[in-house]
């Protein structure tokens, strides 16, 4: 009886949460203290899903908007899911055309409506997981900021998203491996690649980007692996070398575990002129509209971040049984909170270059979007500011205008970034099948 | 006429559509609590995956041996509808809006889609099944069964469908 009252005093609100939660306060949850509300459970998790219209609905031109003196170009157009960018020394961008492995099973009536949701927000996921998984080389011959020629290089990969260069080879982080091929800036075929290290993918395979990056000297390679669901929903075991960093020795393959306890880790990027790596981080979903923020940290090592025990240091997750305070106790507080559910994927720090002097040693963040939010959030270009090679302050919007303010149409989805040896920042835009290309153009503004 | 007579409407060979169905919801909701309790002794996935498809089909059967009751009920004259029919109707209409939120709690990721919601409502479901299963064999026993073998009135052609 005393189950029967205590169920009953939940249940209520519970059903009230669900029916009211609509309007969901705007996040004031940014850099070093993010304010945690309560965590909720709910009978329907808040939920937005995106709509992806593309950017030529309302009218032939629309792009996304720049702070006053920049200048927004659709660098290459008609792509299919660009993921993401790596800009080579001589101005060549080389792009992972890509979409999820599709090998999650539907083990549960949740994963069959889920899979249907997600499915209407990402506007080439289909097209891309028939099987144009490629990289593809973009050129811009008369530097007039549009790409001019378009070469693939490569097809049918499994999923490839991080890619790096350094000393003529170039490694592509696919969703069970990492792969290196012999490429020098200007070729316009890539050869045949070698196996450097497999990476966990398969089976389920629910977080499926690996970002990749090479330290500052070349000697070591860092790969990020998300977790293979949400909340360990499928067991701890599925889990295995997932949800952390790994450091490779590209030259042996040989690998250990670098960070962990990060649900899905993106952006790899070292912080310009240090050995300190950055990761952004899509943390857990279904506690609230304002709950688990998502961040930017330095990576340290050795360091345990929390999942899936815990979230921002000792907030104990009671989805997770049994439970661990040992694990807990470990937990490390993450640098930066970009506030909730944005989905960052991609850092680009600025050092040097054109841009204006506000933005030189700050951190561009790629923030894909929400859909465990009742209002969107993310979907944008953030500029998070560095003081002391330290993230300060609250992000400003630097590239925006991929909502459209009409219900939930958004134009497309900001991915992966990188800068040119030209200073301009590219921007993969999936949902958008475009690249961008943001230059300074010297007036007005900052 | 006996006050007591009352026929199925919508009947296969003599056997109530709403009787053919019910077996569905009660074993699905009956082995729904049997995998969240070994779930919740075990925090093994596949339990209280197993949980959410019983939980599922349990529902969506409830709700159509739901819709033959209540023709059944209905479509005879409210003077000889046995007041045992509306409170066997009336305790499965809870059972199938406790199962219902069930399968959201369900739907939660990890622990918390069964300890201690998910698993408290399961038991729920079942004592109401309980219950409700035994108003409804009242019904089909006494209402159904006597009324055919006391009913001088009727010949035997008349109990064929």
């Amino acid at each position: 009886m005393k189950r029967l009252t205590a169920l009953l005093a939940t249940a209520a609100p519970l059903l009230a949460l669900a029916a009211c939660s609509r309007s969901a306060e705007p996040p004031t949850q940014f850099g070093f203290n993010p304010k945690l509300p309560a965590p909720k459970q709910f009978l329907l998790p808040p939920m937005g899903i995106a709509n992806p219209v593309g950017w030529d609905r309302t009218g032939a031109g629309a792009a996304p908007t720049v702070p006053p003196g920049f200048m927004v170009q659709a660098f290459a157009k008609g792509l299919n899911s660009p993921r993401n960018v790596l800009a080579l020394p001589n101005g060549d961008l080389i792009v992972a055309s890509s979409g999820g492995p599709n090998m999650e099973p539907n083990l549960r009536p949740k994963s069959f409506i889920f899979q249907w949701l997600m499915n209407t927000s990402h506007g080439g996921e289909r097209g891309a997981a028939a099987g144009e998984n490629t990289l593809i080389l973009l050129r811009d011959t008369n530097h007039d900021g549009v790409a001019d020629q378009t070469v693939v290089l490569a097809k049918d990969l499994p999923s490839p998203f991080g890619l790096a260069w350094a000393n003529g080879t170039l490694y592509v982080g696919m969703t069970d491996s990492v792969w290196r091929y012999p490429y020098a800036p200007g070729q316009t075929a890539l050869g045949p690649g070698s196996l450097v290290t497999d990476l966990p993918g398969g089976p389920i395979d629910h977080h499926w980007t690996k970002s990749i990056t090479l330290s500052p000297d070349g000697s070591k390679l860092y790969a990020g692996v998300g977790s293979n669901s949400n909340i360990v929903e499928n067991g701890l075991e599925a889990e295995h070398g997932r949800a952390m960093i790994w450091e490779v020795d590209p030259a042996t393959g040989a690998k250990r575990e670098f960070a962990t306890g990060l649900r899905n880790p993106n952006g790899l990027t070292f912080y310009p002129g240090t050995q300190t790596l950055y990761a952004v981080v899509n943390e857990r979903d279904e506690l609230g509209n304002n709950l688990v923020p998502d961040y930017l940290t330095s990576v340290r090592p050795g360091a345990f971040y929390g999942w899936p025990w815990s979230w921002y240091g000792r907030n104990v997750d009671v989805r997770v049984h049994p439970q661990r305070p040992d694990m807990v106790a470990k937990a490390v507080i993450p640098d930066y909170s970009l506030s909730t559910h944005v989905a960052p994927l991609s850092i680009a720090f600025l050092k040097g270059g054109t841009f204006p002097a506000h933005y030189q040693g700050g951190a561009f963040i790629g923030e894909h979007g929400s859909w465990d939010r009742n209002v969107l959030n993310g979907y944008q270009v953030a500029f998070v500011p560095f003081v002391n090679g330290r993230p300060t302050g609250t992000p400003e919007t630097f590239l925006g205008g991929f909502t459209t303010g009409k219900g939930r149409d958004v134009h497309g989805r900001p991915v992966g970034l990188a800068f040119g040896p030209d200073g301009a920042l590219y921007v993969a835009d999936d949902a958008g099948n475009t690249v961008w290309r943001v230059s300074w153009t010297g007036k007005g503004g900052t | 006429m006996d006050r007591h007579v009352f026929r199925p409407r919508i009947a296969v060979g003599g056997v109530p559509i709403h009787a053919m169905l019910v077996p569905f919801p009660i074993v699905c909701f009956t082995g729904a609590l049997l995998t969240d309790l070994a779930y919740a002794a075990s925090a093994e996935v596949q339990w209280t995956n197993f949980s959410q498809w019983l939980l599922l089909f349990g529902t969506l059967f409830a709700g159509l041996a739901a819709l033959f009751g209540l023709i059944d009920l209905f479509s005879v004259p409210s003077e000889r509808r046995p007041a045992i029919g509306l409170w066997h109707m009336g305790l499965n209409l809870v059972l199938f809006v406790v199962a219902f939120i069930n399968n959201l709690v369900h739907a939660r990721d990890g622990w918390t889609s069964v300890v201690p919601t998910g698993l408290t409502l399961s038991i729920i479901t079942v004592l109401l099944l309980i219950v409700s299963g035994h108003l409804g064999h009242r019904l089909a026993y006494r209402h159904v069964v006597r009324d055919r073998t006391d009913d001088p009135a009727r010949t035997p052609e008349e109990d064929r469908p």
